[in-house]
């Protein structure tokens, strides 16, 4: 079943990228969304010094089926770093624990390792490619 | 989106079992089977699969088991070591699997059930394993969104309240239901306590409160779960070594005891190939955080020499204002680093060299002395009736000869130590058998603190089969009263608790 959404996800973005997304725009490909809860908070970030502080772009998207895809606009550069979570309750936040971990799935371009999502691990080529992302599970 | 938050959640991920990246490892799956050829005592660690992890079985008696005896006895331990033929390096990876003994006076039925925790579920999926363990890296899963999702269920089980808690030092127990072991799901008592860790060491005293704490980062967290199961108290702390590990705690009525070795587990460090290593931070000190347990901002640290440590005997309060805490001591980490790797790989190695201690820590003073009373000894257990308050006995697997080709690593007799003498008094169940958790099983109606069973699983190697052994605690030199050999093997599991019927 997954493997199926997968290659639907696969053939969708495929279809999507090779028609031309306007200018600044990429397209975005979301893989363990828990399906239909709530919003996909996202912010994408053009350098190391803004990474986490200035975003180039904001986004809220509505949580689709547990590949999610979407366009995101307002891009600049060669590079981009995009970071997000999935806001289950739709409270506009990322809800936390007693210790600060987070409880909602979070997730970033690239390669986020354990350290959580930097400018260095989240960076992708701004190429017109689809960006993946895995939420965390 | 807040960095702050993903680094907490990344450190917390961390400090339980996380996912530092990694490289592929060559699969040791053959390499394992080609090695227990000549080590039989070591084939229980060949591990399960998602379906040869959920066994039913009415055991063979033998013997006389008391009619007296009547409840149920849960044991855990690491389980599933290999998917795709990936085999982990680490004894303490493998996914949790919880047995569940049943005494009705007549015979023992045995049922054992993996627990299915959101790791155990997702890898099952993918055939393959996705995140990270203690002791091996992998990749190329999804990132972890806190320490649940690396948590293996592996280490202790409790029934507590009418529930089984399967627990694991890092992150939530795992919920399951005593009536048939299905696994109900992570227990977070709270809200905002997902994620929290709840550690496999937590102490229930005779008023049936469980006391138990949790470790992240700079983080110590004591929680209070009154008898009916619901939170009482749930605090958080500083540890005065972040990072470090935290195994087991001691109680006492006014007190909790926690020892503090001076290992790190350092899960952001890549591992290239093989095993992940631990090691003692030279210049350290074993640190034994004592802390009120109305308050724990109210605390004092205690230093002595360095050792590791990974579990306690007990606690007790005396009257001038000490705390006597027993517990088992290495001069390095032998075994978390060594031992439980070769296991995996069926090498033997030595156990390292353990001592059962006791120390004394002068509340007003800040002062401790040590003592060192037997050695070559793990699993350390006492009369539950007495947990916090002054006992004469601790129960512990032992391993006190060598055996040319036995891997040393493996206990071969259970001992009882008189922590007032220093004498021990044993048993050896012999060459062809590991020894695992004795644990004590009070009499019913008696007081008196060798008015007790022993109960505790062997593994025999002439069998293939995992043992149930019953003994008297007066007279634990004869060696069992009573047996049940289950008709199949069970892997080498950690520890375990009896809730009567």
């Amino acid at each position: 079943m997954k493997i199926l959404s997968l290659a639907a996800a696969a053939l969708l973005s495929a279809a999507t990228a090779q028609a031309q997304s306007p200018a600044g725009c990429v397209q975005v490909e979301v893989h363990n969304v828990r399906p239909q809860q709530g919003q996909l908070m996202v912010a994408a970030y053009g350098d190391a010094e803004s990474f986490g502080k200035t975003p180039l772009a904001r986004m809220r998207v509505a949580a689709g089926e547990a590949v999610t895809t979407f366009e995101l606009c307002d891009l600049s550069g060669s590079a981009v770093a995009l970071t997000m979570f999935q806001d289950l309750d739709s409270d506009g936040k990322m809800n936390k624990n007693l210790l600060g971990m987070p409880t909602e799935p979070w997730g970033s371009s690239g390669t986020p390792g354990s350290m959580g999502p930097s400018w260095e691990t989240g960076r992708v080529a701004l190429d017109g490619k689809p960006i993946v992302v895995k939420l965390s599970q | 989106m807040q960095r702050r938050h993903l680094l907490q959640a990344a450190a917390g991920a961390a400090a339980a079992a996380a996912a530092a990246p990694g490289f592929t490892k060559p699969a040791r799956a053959a390499d394992f089977a080609a090695a227990v050829a000549t080590q039989p005592l070591l084939r229980p660690f060949q591990g399960v699969t998602d379906s040869s992890g959920d066994r039913d079985g009415a055991a063979l008696i033998r013997g006389l088991w008391p009619e007296a005896l009547r409840g149920r006895f849960y044991r855990n331990g690491p389980a599933l070591y290999e998917r795709a033929g990936e085999r982990y390096h680490h004894w303490f990876d493998g996914d949790g699997m919880v047995q569940q003994f049943t005494l009705d006076g007549r015979g023992v039925q045995h049922r054992g059930r993996l627990v299915r925790t959101a790791k155990l579920q997702l890898e099952q999926k993918a055939g393959r394993f996705l995140m990270s363990a203690l002791g091996t890296s992998i990749e190329g899963g999804p990132p972890g969104g806190g320490p649940d999702a690396f948590n293996v269920a592996n280490t202790n089980a409790l029934e507590h309240a009418g529930r089984v808690l399967a627990l694991w030092e890092g992150g939530s127990a795992y919920g399951l239901n005593p009536a048939d072991l299905s696994t109900q799901g992570p227990v977070t008592w709270r809200a905002d306590l997902q994620q929290v860790p709840f550690s496999a060491h937590p102490k229930v005293d005779a008023s049936g409160h469980l006391w138990n704490f949790g470790s992240s980062g700079a983080a110590v967290v004591a929680w209070h779960v009154d008898p009916q199961g619901q939170l009482v108290k749930v605090q958080v702390g500083e540890s005065p070594y972040p990072g470090g590990m935290v195994h087991d705690m001691a109680v006492t009525p006014r007190y909790l005891v926690l020892p503090l070795p001076p290992v790190s587990l350092d899960f952001a460090k890549a591992v290239p190939e093989g095993p992940r290593h631990f090691a003692m931070k030279p210049g350290e000190p074993l640190r034994v955080l004592v802390v009120e347990k109305d308050d724990i901002s109210r605390r004092r640290v205690f230093e002595l020499p360095p050792e590791m440590v990974f579990h306690v005997g007990n606690a007790h309060e005396t009257s001038d204002g000490r705390i006597v805490l027993s517990y088992i001591g290495a001069p390095d980490a032998w075994f978390l680093d060594r031992a439980a790797v070769a296991l995996m790989s069926a090498r033997a190695q030595p156990l390292g060299q353990v001592s059962l201690r006791t120390v004394t820590l002068d509340m007003k003073s800040g002062r401790a002395t040590q003592q060192s009373l037997a050695t070559e000894v793990e699993f350390p257990r006492m009369d539950p009736r007495r947990i916090g308050l002054p006992a004469r006995w601790l129960v512990m697997g032992a391993s006190w000869r060598a055996t040319p080709g036995r891997s040393y690593a493996l206990l071969h007799g259970v001992q009882m130590v008189d922590t007032q003498s220093g004498h021990t008094r044993r048993f050896d169940y012999g060459d062809h058998v590991v020894v695992e958790e004795h644990i004590v099983v009070p009499k019913p109606g008696k007081t008196g603190e060798l008015d007790a069973w022993l109960l505790g699983t062997t593994y025999d190697a002439r069998r293939q089969a995992t043992v149930l052994n019953l003994l008297d605690a007066a007279h634990v030199e004869d060696g069992p009263i009573a047996q049940a050999v289950l008709p199949y093997m069970l892997p080498l599991g950690f520890h375990g608790n009896f809730t009567a019927a």
